[in-house]
């Protein structure tokens, strides 16, 4: 028989070490469906991890991909630690990019320095304003935060795609669904020259530097903490529950609206119907990865960007589709998972033989 | 065929707490067996391992003398023991006959067949055919008996059946079961409720920590010395001087208190009034579940109820939060130590910041200031003796007597004028039981008053200078404790009345 216990003592190195058990397991994972699939798994490893960030440009792409995913992580860190379910990061962020975007449409012949800030900040407002939707509807009508927030994502592509498509596609765009380019006054200024790595880095690193502030150091931070351990701890202290369920939405919808303004104003430059590969979905990933810890995501992200890097430069090189990545993605939290479980409860096998003899 | 069935000696361990302790009960068919205990006393423990859901540690189960190996559910079953669970476990979405198939090891037909002769024979008039969600409570239960009823049950076991049941709902599972008993199906009801137990079984045992304490027959009982038996009263009486003088303050006023809740398994309170005087210590007995939970939760705050007036200091203090209500001198110590006085996967220091009231200045201009909060617990562990003095230490390494220290300390330090605690000794040694009694009874010493929601009878007749009773949500008429007995106080929690 197999009895399942929890583990008394836990220890914290142990916690903060698992996530890299799991990326070992999820690279030794992918090598045994490289080798089932007929491919050299060495080979096949290498041109998935090492290549795509073996020279600048890589690197850099690796960068870029990690700063939507560092932003949207951030904010869900804020939800999860407080036990809310934001799942809908996708959605805030099309919602965001869908109003940052509509406030550059508005600039699309002017130029000023004053257009990209405000581009930016109309993102965040969007992305915030999409995740209260779900907030509201949870504190003031019980429903399911995961529910509706999850639901919401289909409505912001569903609007973002009637908006393309109809209202806002380009006029000298031949009916393609895709809007106007944006002014280079709207556009993420670039790092370097011939990279795409852009300005929203910054942003990313902010949130991160933020997000520790307010986490650790803040009354905010204590209630989040609290509350996150025990709901009914935090009822007892007297916490705001409703009023911090609306503030960790929004800063989570923020976030998101911020890392889809920072899309669409840099490497994209417009909207269409693909702004993001489901960084909204992702980032959920990433947040358990980094241990919800500021620091710990920046460190997530750039391993789950690699598997976006990976899975394209596999297709290219192996025409293996480049969707394995998301079967890394889910290889990553299956084994995130698996190590935690392991990590908080011990799996006793009992000998029901020897209990039998003793009777 | 009769049926007779024999627990010899079980023994069940958890980690921190005997549940079982060498428990040896005997049962016949044609009788029904009151098992009667508070919560936590081991009553669910022993049913679990008669139903298979955990195995004991040491002891024997005999079934006509044949020894079972109860070593999972579908065992018990097989052994045509049926059980049927305080929380149903049934499927909501699915319908009633759906719900009975899943189990069923014969074609639909038939069992619709068996079904229907069941729902005859025991006058059940539940329709087969729609969703379960659909059902009262009472329909719901009767699901889970006709279930057992299709195995052929020798044993039926019910878990606290009525505590979601109407009265009238009651009465109908009164007569099934009687009728049951006739035809020979040995029954054990488990329960708190001692007038269930005394009009409808023939038989009672009493379980306290673990232990069968008594075993009689009913008619040779009474609703008080029932209630003597589970609370564990002992007749020596330690009483604190009574220091109140009748001419002193109200600080405290409960007006209209009414609660209601949906929530089948919560209590409703009925139109609570009363008041506590400046230094005195209130106690509110009662077995556990009659509306503890829910007064404590409207005192402190956590459950704001509309039309209750609660005025404290002079002011009207019904609508705020456990917070605010912390800033006009109350403090709160409620039962749960571990998942709702205090946190413990968080440092000492950190659960001491959860009682955050203005003057402390833990958290200014909305910044943690961890220099001061840390000198605050130090000062709280070296007043109240906690054995440690480490603030960076997680509370989930104190005992719990330390625990409990520490939050009284962190409630207490504040010099409240008003302390609400509820079972503040639940589950302590001896030693740290003391020093909490001594340090309630130096807070009314000190002119401070106190509210005592406590379900040990032998604490609130020391500490207590007046006691009322909570029975299902209604409180009784407070009385001076000089005129308290143990033998009053179990007519009242029993429900009965004096007088």
């Amino acid at each position: 028989m197999i009895k399942i216990e929890k583990r008394n003592d836990v220890p914290m190195a142990l916690y903060f070490f698992t996530p890299f058990i799991a990326i070992i397991l999820t690279i030794l994972g992918g090598g045994i469906i490289f080798y089932i699939l007929g491919f050299n798994p060495i080979e096949a490893l290498k041109f998935y991890f090492i290549i795509p960030i073996s020279n600048l440009y890589g690197f850099s792409e690796l960068l870029l991909k990690a700063t939507p995913l560092c932003l949207i992580a951030i904010g869900l860190s804020f939800c999860f630690k407080s036990n809310n379910w934001n799942i809908g990061a996708e959605g805030q962020l099309t919602f965001g990019a869908i109003v940052g975007g509509g406030v550059a449409l508005l600039f699309y012949n002017q130029e000023g320095f004053y257009i990209l800030p405000l581009v930016i900040l109309a993102g965040a407002i969007g992305g915030m304003f999409f995740a209260l939707i779900p907030a509201i509807l949870k504190t003031y009508f019980n429903t399911n935060e995961i529910l509706v927030s999850l639901m919401l994502v289909y409505v912001s592509k569903l609007l973002l795609d009637y908006l393309v498509v109809g209202p806002w596609s380009n006029p000298e765009g031949f009916n393609f669904p895709e809007t106007r380019q944006f002014s280079d006054s709207s556009r993420m200024p670039l790092l370097f020259e011939g990279l795409r790595i852009h300005a929203g880095i910054f942003l990313a690193l902010g949130a991160v530097m933020l997000s520790w502030f307010i986490l650790y150091k803040t009354y905010l931070g204590f209630q989040i903490k609290v509350s996150g351990l025990s709901l009914k701890t935090a009822k007892y202290a007297g916490f705001k529950g409703k009023t911090m369920i609306l503030i960790v939405f929004m800063i989570s919808g923020a976030c998101a609206g911020l890392a889809g303004v920072g899309e669409i104003t840099g490497p994209i430059g417009q909207l269409h119907r693909m702004i993001s590969p489901d960084y909204g979905f992702t980032a959920i990933i990433v947040a358990f990865l980094g241990r919800l810890n500021p620091f710990g995501i920046i460190f997530a992200s750039l391993v789950v960007a690699l598997t976006y890097l990976g899975a394209e430069t596999a297709q290219i090189f192996l025409q293996i589709p480049k969707y394995t990545g998301q079967v890394f993605q889910g290889m990553i939290l299956f084994f995130l998972l698996a190590s935690d479980y392991l990590l908080f409860f011990k799996v006793k096998i009992l000998n029901l033989k020897k209990n039998e003899l003793r009777h | 065929m009769a049926t007779d069935l024999r627990i010899s000696n079980i023994s069940k361990i958890y980690p921190g707490c005997i549940a079982n302790d060498n428990v040896s009960l005997q049962f016949k068919s044609g009788k029904i067996y009151a098992l009667l205990g508070e919560n936590g006393a081991g009553k669910s423990t022993l049913v679990k391992i008669l139903s298979g859901v955990v195995s004991p540690d040491n002891g024997e189960v005999f079934l006509n003398e044949k020894n079972l190996k109860l070593s999972s559910p579908l065992e018990a079953k097989k052994n045509k023991i049926g059980m049927v669970f305080q929380h149903f476990n049934l499927f909501e979405t699915l319908s009633v006959f759906e719900n009975l198939s899943i189990d069923a090891t014969e074609d639909n037909k038939s069992l619709r067949v068996r079904i229907n002769e069941i729902l005859k024979k025991y006058n059940f008039s539940i329709d087969l055919d729609v969703p379960v969600l659909n059902l009262s409570a009472g329909q719901k239960q009767k699901v889970e008996i006709i279930r057992c009823l299709l195995r052929s049950p020798k044993v039926l076991i019910m878990d606290e059946p009525t505590s979601v049941l109407t009265e009238q709902e009651t009465e109908e599972l009164f007569i099934s079961l009687k009728k049951f008993c006739d035809e020979g199906i040995l029954i054990i009801y488990i329960t708190h409720k001692l007038k269930e137990v005394l009009s409808l079984c023939d038989e009672v045992a009493v379980m306290r920590k673990g232990k069968v304490v008594s075993v009689s027959q009913t008619h040779n009982e009474r609703v008080e010395t029932l209630a003597n038996k589970m609370v564990g009263q002992k007749l020596a009486k330690i009483k604190k001087k009574i220091n109140i003088s009748k001419n002193k303050d109200e600080i405290f006023k409960v007006k209209h208190l009414n609660f209601y809740s949906d929530d089948p398994f919560e209590t409703n309170l009925v139109n609570l009034n009363f008041s506590v005087k400046k230094g005195e210590c209130l106690g509110i007995a009662g077995i556990s579940g009659n509306g503890q939970n829910e007064l404590f939760q409207i005192l402190s705050g956590e459950i704001i109820t509309p039309d209750t007036s609660i005025i404290f200091r002079n002011k009207e203090i019904a609508k705020l939060n456990p917070k605010q209500r912390r800033e006009y001198l109350m403090a709160f110590s409620p039962e749960d130590r571990i998942s709702q006085a205090a946190v413990p996967e968080l440092k000492i220091y950190e659960n001491v910041a959860l009682n955050n009231f203005k003057s402390s200045n833990f958290f200014e201009k909305g910044l943690v200031n961890e220099k001061k909060i840390k000198e605050h617990s130090k000062k709280i562990l070296s007043d109240f003796s906690v054995n440690t003095d480490n603030v960076e230490l997680k509370s989930q390494f104190l005992s719990g007597g330390n625990l409990q220290k520490l939050i009284l300390g962190r409630e207490l330090i504040t010099a409240p004028e008003l302390l609400i605690c509820y079972n503040p000794t639940w589950g302590l040694d001896v030693g740290a039981i003391n020093y909490i009694h001594e340090t309630l009874i130096k807070i009314n010493d000190q002119e401070k008053s106190t509210i005592l929601i406590s379900t040990d009878t032998e604490e609130l007749l020391k500490l207590s200078d007046r006691i009322a009773v909570i029975y299902k949500g209604k409180l009784s008429k407070i009385m001076p404790s000089e005129e308290v007995t143990p033998e009053k106080l179990g007519v009242l929690m029993g429900g009965g009345s004096i007088d």
